[in-house]
């Protein structure tokens, strides 16, 4: 037994009761052939990324199911005689495949700077003796690195200046 | 100087910027490549739908396998293009 992943386009013309029909009878069609149904999955209509047979549109259906060796021939035959099927499609899925849907959200490490810590004290007493000097002297310190300096910035600017004046 | 400009010239003889990259997939820690996962396929794919090789990509070679055989998948069942022009 194997595991297989069924994907197939059917005419987004299809209605209600007539498409819901059709995708129960090849449902039932794997199931008679001895198929375990996994999972299955509609996914509804979707604009297509290329046009089949003049349609831009398509109505997506997905089937995990668990099944012989002769069944997906068997299933793949049967979908291409029906012409409302645009397109299907047969995988198989290996095993060290079975997160078939992994998608987890990615978070980005970004490391993290915790260099400013120290210097964070010192900025509360200086604005009031060398406003004046300090704003001349920031934007040269700024300018090699605006973006990475986000956090360090407010906290470094005073912090460097300040030696001077003392 | 001039020992600054020694060393650059000694580390990229052409000019060039040598930047590993590293595989994608690899730092996510990706198995298992789905052709269903257009938006993630899509990154890999030029402008005019082709497959972007390694060398621009960065993939390692076994997902840089599993990556085309997914993007051909999709193209199949029209989840991605063929071709754009």
């Amino acid at each position: 037994m194997n595991k297989y992943e069924l994907m197939y386009i059917l005419d987004p013309a299809l209605e209600g009761n007539e498409r819901k029909e059709l995708i129960d009878r090849f449902t039932k069609l794997l199931v008679d052939n001895g198929a375990t149904i996994d999972k299955a999955d509609e996914w509804g209509k979707r604009r297509l990324a290329y046009p089949i047979n003049f349609k831009n549109e398509g109505y997506y259906v997905l089937i995990n199911f668990t099944a012989g060796p002769d069944v997906p021939r068997e299933i793949e035959r049967n979908l291409r005689i029906s012409d409302q099927v645009m397109r299907s499609m047969v995988v198989k899925l290996e095993d060290k495949h079975t997160s078939v849907k992994p998608r987890p959200v990615v978070v980005r490490q970004t490391p993290v700077f915790v260099q400013p810590a120290p210097a964070a004290p010192i900025v509360e007493e200086i604005p009031a003796a060398a406003a004046p000097v300090e704003e001349k002297a920031p934007p040269s310190e700024e300018s090699p690195a605006p973006v990475e300096a986000k956090q360090e910035a407010p906290a470094v600017e005073p912090a460097l200046t300040e030696p001077s004046e003392v | 100087m001039s020992e600054d400009r020694g060393e650059r010239g000694g580390r990229r003889p052409r000019g060039r910027k040598p930047r590993r990259k590293v595989c994608s997939f690899c730092v996510d820690k990706i198995e298992f490549i789905d052709y269903k996962d257009i938006n993630r396929l899509r990154r890999f794919t030029n402008e005019r739908g082709k497959i972007v090789p390694r060398r621009m990509s960065g993939n390692c070679a076994k997902h840089q396998r599993q990556l085309a055989e997914s993007v051909k998948r999709a193209r199949i069942v029209a989840l991605l293009p063929y071709t754009i022009d």
